[in-house]
């Protein structure tokens, strides 16, 4: 951890409304309070969230790269052997860069998941018709918020708009529906519907790829700490933008296979990468922006609590009112559900102490969910810090000046009352 | 006098910058008449980035040459020419601002010595690794 300078100091106290946020961000900390249960707290879910997303980044490959156009795909989340087998590129002997420790193919508490699910053992299809899987549905959530917002930096979507790519998917598409007369002439009446389909696809790769990291990034963080590893929650957001420096340049790609012959939809030499075009981009569209789900909440567009622009969205996580968000049966519900199914047993323990302790605890892993986003949000902020700006002990004022100006622009979109900033100040917040 | 490569591989600073440059196949495109400007980190930048950031641009090479890229500008520009404008197109093709005539400073880097004329173009030698955006 970086400690704060006394160059540092020497800048006057800022005047933002979060100045000690800012103050403490400029001090290499975090936007979450670096206390041991927040660091219990937001370790024990990223634990809990790694397990579904092991899922999730397998199951959205093999859709993008084997299901990809198939008019009814009643069995999408039924990934084959292969992609459950996938080793992930980032842990596993075999990895060049590994950083979780453990097994390269899916993980052993999911397997068991999704062999038993809550019910017991039954059919994989019997699972899936009671839902008692894990619910994939909240991944193509996510995606869907790439999907619709798009524009969010980085050049993926400028390149899904391009010629280029355009011939690219039209050669799959053809090569998809060969001997398919129908589909075919779908295609060539209405040549868009298809193409946006593929565009979409295209999208479920990013976010796999995207996610292939994460989950092992959050694994070694869970194993580090069950050794005692980290001293506090700055270490634990340490971790974490190291690990974006990491593999900032993995290529983003969308690949398809068809009668076992593959085809580059957007080839690794377009040179996209995980920093600019899937994790930049994730995090306004999922942790910012979303769209405001339909439940128990509504919104009255008409009234103006929706706002005409798309970039003024503030829906995702850092926003979550998780009551009755949480209540509605809608994609975070279905995330927290998943969540809840690989909880470590110390975060089980402090739900059952606190508030409604199991009838609530839905709503309570969702609050620690929304504590540990902002601190991963903290790291992004942290590494485009580093990235774009200056070291915190850097000697020269102006630099020093610059770098609070960034925070403070940071911060700025915490200030409208819908921000959970406030409230994850204080552990009464549950 | 020398090009832009043979000029990088006298000074002796930058083995990490002509290694990447070698991997990501652009060292032909330096050698060329360009002419091109160039903002050339020493070693020390490379290795004060996180542990694994070279190594997986160096395993990508189209990754590493849209970073490599950022750090070049198609014409030769002295100091002089560069501080007239607020910011310059990169190859990369995202914008690279000049922050700061006095100390020169371009984006967050300062400048370690400017202006070193080649046959093909002019370097200025940066303390830091430039990252687009």
């Amino acid at each position: 951890m970086t400690v704060l300078t006394s160059s540092a100091k020497a800048l006057p106290p800022s005047t933002h409304p979060f100045a000690e946020v800012v103050e403490r961000l400029e001090a290499g900390g975090s936007m979450l309070p670096d206390t041991p249960e927040n660091l219990m707290q937001i370790i024990g879910i990223y634990k809990a969230y790694a397990v579904p997303m092991d899922f999730y980044w397998r199951d959205l490959l093999y859709i993008a790269e084997q299901v990809f156009l198939n008019p009814l795909p009643a069995f999408k989340y039924f990934p084959s052997q292969e992609y459950l087998d996938r080793p992930n590129s980032y842990q596993g002997d075999q990895a060049e860069l590994r950083i979780w420790r453990g097994e390269a193919g899916a993980h052993p508490e999911l397997l068991e998941f999704m062999e038993k699910g809550e019910i017991g053992k039954l059919p994989k299809l019997l699972h899936h018709l009671w839902h008692d899987r894990i619910n994939m549905e909240f991944a193509e959530a996510c995606m869907d918020a790439m999907l619709w917002h798009q524009g969010m930096g980085g050049r993926f979507n400028d390149y899904l708009d391009s010629e280029v790519y355009r011939q690219n998917a039209d050669k799959a598409i053809k090569a998809y529906f060969k001997g398919n007369p129908l589909m075919l002439g779908l295609y060539k009446l209405f040549p868009e519907m298809l193409l946006e389909q593929v565009k979409k696809l295209s999208y479920v790769a990013n976010l796999g790829l995207f996610w292939e990291v994460m989950a092992p990034v959050f694994f070694e963080m869970s194993d580090i700490y069950d050794e005692g590893g980290f001293s506090g929650v700055p270490a634990a957001m340490d971790f974490l933008v190291n690990g974006i420096f990491a593999v900032a340049g993995r290529p983003i790609y969308h690949q398809v296979f068809i009668r076992g012959e593959c085809f580059e939809i957007i080839p690794k030499s377009e040179g996209f990468t995980w920093l600019y075009e899937a994790a930049l981009p994730y995090v306004e569209a999922v942790f910012y922006r979303t769209a405001p789900f339909r439940g128990t909440k509504s919104y009255n567009a008409q009234a103006g609590q929706v706002p005409s622009e798309q970039s003024e969205f503030h829906y995702g996580i850092l926003y979550a009112d998780v009551f009755p968000v949480g209540s509605a049966g809608i994609p975070p519900t279905l995330l927290m559900q998943d969540m809840l199914h690989f909880l470590p047993p110390y975060l089980t323990e402090l739900y059952l102490q606190h508030k409604r302790g199991e009838d609530d605890i839905l709503v309570q892993l969702g609050i620690t969910f929304q504590r540990s986003m902002y601190n991963v949000t903290s790291a992004v902020i942290q590494a485009l810090r580093a990235a774009l700006l200056f070291p915190l002990d850097d000697p020269d004022p102006e630099h020093l000046k610059a770098n609070r100006a960034f925070f403070e622009s940071q911060m700025d979109r915490f200030i409208r009352p819908e921000a959970r900033l406030r409230d994850v100040q204080t552990e009464h917040y549950r | 006098m020398a090009n832009i490569i043979e000029t990088a591989k006298g000074a002796g600073l930058f083995s990490t910058l002509l290694t990447a440059v070698e991997v990501a196949g652009l060292t032909g495109a330096l050698e060329s008449p360009g002419p091109f400007t160039v903002f050339a980190p020493v070693d020390d930048a490379f290795a004060a980035l996180p542990p694994g950031t070279v190594q997986t641009l160096v395993q990508n090479p189209p990754q590493l040459a849209r970073i490599l890229k950022f750090h070049v500008i198609s014409g030769a520009y002295s100091r002089s020419d560069l501080v007239d404008q607020p910011s310059w197109e990169s190859l990369e093709g995202a914008m690279i601002p000049i922050r700061c005539a006095e100390p020169f400073e371009v984006k967050n880097t300062s400048v370690l010595s400017a202006d070193i004329v080649c046959d093909n173009g002019i370097v200025h030698v940066i303390n830091r690794v430039m990252l687009p955006g």
